[in-house]
């Protein structure tokens, strides 16, 4: 600014100066520090009226005289950003009236209406201040003032002074409308990233209905087709009791008539040869041993069928039967516990980690089946001998049952389809790959998660969670109920 | 001695539960069954014109007349016979209502069990046996207490005739002891 470093600033409208302002203008454009910037301008503006310090102070947003510092030379830095007291010293009074002003002396000689007293006697060897006006709103004010060694400031340096401001305001406001864009981009970011979060929750929540509408209606085939496919299971499983006992009569007589044929002695009777070549030919043993093992084997296949429409049964059932009654988990893990401790003796030690809970309103028969069917997982899961760790306890206004085992864990590329009906890695005949479906679908109904954590070669864990308050299911679920229903 | 009535729509069905009623060898063997089977609720309601039953067991679900609707008749028209229900579905609503309004002994579900259906049958006969001989036993006294009733009111008529006849003490030879 050396154009402008005499004593009479107005001499030049310095145009390097207005350049250099215009460029710190858009400094502020390219996402420099609002602070940083604002001091840069102020330190411009210091420079170009050969003052030895100056201020800035802008007008809070959504207020008409409440003002804050914005930059300052010789100031602590913890002053900027401060508010400072409303309609007070020369700044209040320049924002207030919209004019500039001249101070050499001190106020009262200067005559500024200044309020109070000790502002008035504050003495300045020489300040100009302005206010800083956008399309005839007042955003701010700027100060300038110089110290004793040097001469004082005239009215003339004021008027051209109040031309360069003009400026300086329009730089200001530019430069405030930047900060407010990144308040406003950073606003946006924040909002942005809650939406991606609810999002995923509706997504999560969408497939948990897909799933729910899934199992819904393989309930309602299930329904369905359990009477056309009970009644010919019902004769045919009885049937075969029925052949068992028709053969075993028919092996004894068998048997009779064997011995008794050592006994004949009719050389002549062709019938009796006839009967003896045709005995030659059948292996009876064989016969007997294997006709034991078809029906064995047929009744096991029509009592697997016969499990199977019971576990798709299971999915349509509501209503009438389903009364919710307060429930003491605790006591009903002992009593799932009891029911397959014979089937883990040999397989798991069971901890049992209980912590406090209260009672929970659920329909107790169908959260012991997915007790149950969540103990037996574990059971299966584990080679050898492992430990199944059972711990509850409550989370907010959720209760948790956790069951926990040391076995061979689930891959990760089976995790998302364990819940999905007929999913089942177990061996042919062993899992129906219902169980996990209908407790996953008993949860929900209870309003509540199933949630699985699992690492292969670690463990799996399954966690449930319902909550305290009754009847909390959310209605998205008992649409799907009633549709099921 | 028992008879049976079974009634369902399918005939394997039928067949399938003669075979386990008659085989003593699945056991508990019931004693000396003679079974009807029909496969339509009106042919075994004609036959029931004509037959007593000791039992009869019927299937939930059926074209023309359903079992709870079956029994219900059966109830009104035979209330000792004994009533089963079957049913391949679990259809709660009407297994209520066949409960409530046709006085069923108890609900089998299909597929079942062939000791535990056979086991319920006795069972139901058994229960059966002892209510209607409770109801015999209930008859017998209340026609002995008519005899009772009787004999009291005639003794009460003497005494309203000759004061004190019922009260004479007699002696061994026929003669009238006097108040002393």
């Amino acid at each position: 600014m050396s154009a402008k470093s005499t004593t009479n600033c107005g001499r030049t409208a310095d145009i390097d100066w207005i350049r250099a302002l215009y460029e710190l203008g858009q400094k502020a454009a390219n996402g420099a520090h609002p602070q940083q910037v604002s001091q840069e301008i102020l330190e411009h503006i210091v420079r170009g009226f050969a003052a030895e310090s100056g201020s800035i102070a802008l007008i809070v947003d959504g207020t008409t005289d409440q003002l804050e510092l914005a930059a300052g030379t010789d100031l602590p830095s913890g002053l900027i950003g401060k508010e400072l007291p409303r309609g007070t010293g020369v700044f209040g009074h320049v924002v207030a009236t919209g004019q500039p002003v001249l101070v050499n002396g001190n106020a009262a000689e200067t005559g500024l209406p200044l309020r109070g007293s000790a502002e008035r006697q504050r003495s300045t060897h020489s300040a100009m201040c302005w206010p800083l006006q956008v399309a005839g709103r007042t955003i701010g004010a700027v100060a300038v003032n110089r110290a004793e060694t040097s001469p004082r400031y005239t009215p003339d340096d004021l008027e051209q002074g109040q031309a360069l401001t003009s400026l300086l305001a329009l730089v200001m406001a530019n430069h405030r409308m930047h900060v407010e864009r990144d308040a406003q981009i950073l606003e946006l970011q924040t909002l942005n990233a809650t939406m991606q979060r609810i999002n995923g929750m509706l997504e999560d929540a969408q497939n948990q209905v897909i799933q729910s509408e899934k199992l819904a209606s393989i309930g309602q085939m299930a329904a369905g087709v359990a009477h056309e496919i009970n009644n010919p299971l019902a004769f045919a499983l009885s049937n075969l009791g029925s052949l068992e006992a028709y053969l075993a009569n028919l092996f004894a007589l068998l048997d009779a008539y064997v011995e008794a044929d050592a006994a004949i002695d009719a050389p002549g009777n062709a019938a009796l040869a006839a009967a003896r070549k045709l005995r030659a030919g059948v292996d009876v043993a064989f016969l007997r041993s294997d006709t034991a093992d078809l029906v064995a084997e047929s009744r096991e296949g029509l009592l697997r069928v016969k499990r199977i429409v019971q576990d798709l049964r299971d999915f349509s059932r509501g209503g009438a039967e389903e009364v919710r009654q307060a429930l003491d988990i605790h006591d009903a893990l002992d009593r799932t516990l009891n029911i397959v401790r014979n089937e883990l003796k040999y397989k798991a030690n069971i901890v049992r980690e209980y912590g406090a809970l209260p009672e929970i309103e659920c329909v107790p028969s169908r959260l012991n089946q997915v007790f149950l069917n969540l103990l037996v997982n574990a059971g299966q899961s584990i080679d050898g001998v492992g430990t199944i760790t059972i711990s509850t306890g409550v989370d907010g206004d959720e209760a948790w049952i956790a069951v926990a085992d040391t076995g061979c864990g689930i891959p990760p590329e089976n995790l998302n389809r364990i819940f999905d009906p007929f999913f089942t890695t177990k061996p042919v005949g062993q899992g129906t790959g219902l169980g996990l479906s209908v407790s996953h679908s008993i949860v929900r109904k209870h309003g509540g998660r199933l949630d699985v954590e699992s690492e292969v070669g670690r463990g799996t864990r399954f966690t449930i969670r319902l909550p305290l308050a009754s009847a909390s299911a959310p209605t998205v679920v008992s649409d799907v109920e009633k549709r099921a229903a | 001695m028992s008879s049976l009535l079974i009634v369902d729509d399918e005939p394997n069905v039928l067949s399938a539960m003669r075979r386990l009623c008659l085989n003593a060898a699945v056991l508990p063997a019931i004693p000396n069954p003679t079974i009807a089977t029909f496969t339509s609720a009106r042919e075994a309601l004609g036959y029931l014109d004509a037959h007593d039953v000791d039992i009869v067991i019927s299937d939930y679900r059926m074209p023309e007349m359903d079992g709870a609707a079956l029994l219900a008749q059966v109830k009104e028209r035979h209330p000792d016979s004994a009533r089963i229900i079957m049913s391949a579905c679990s259809d709660i609503d009407g297994i209520v209502r066949a409960v409530n309004h046709a006085g069923i002994f108890r609900f089998v579900s299909k597929p079942w069990s062939d000791p535990d259906l056979k086991a319920t049958i006795l069972e139901v006969l058994a229960h059966r046996r002892l209510l209607i001989e409770n109801r015999e036993l209930a008859d017998e006294v209340r026609a002995q207490r008519d005899v009772i009733l009787r004999q009291k009111l005639e003794l009460e008529r003497l005494e309203r005739e000759s004061p004190g006849i019922t009260r004479v003490r007699w002696t061994e030879d026929g003669g009238v002891l006097l108040e002393e």
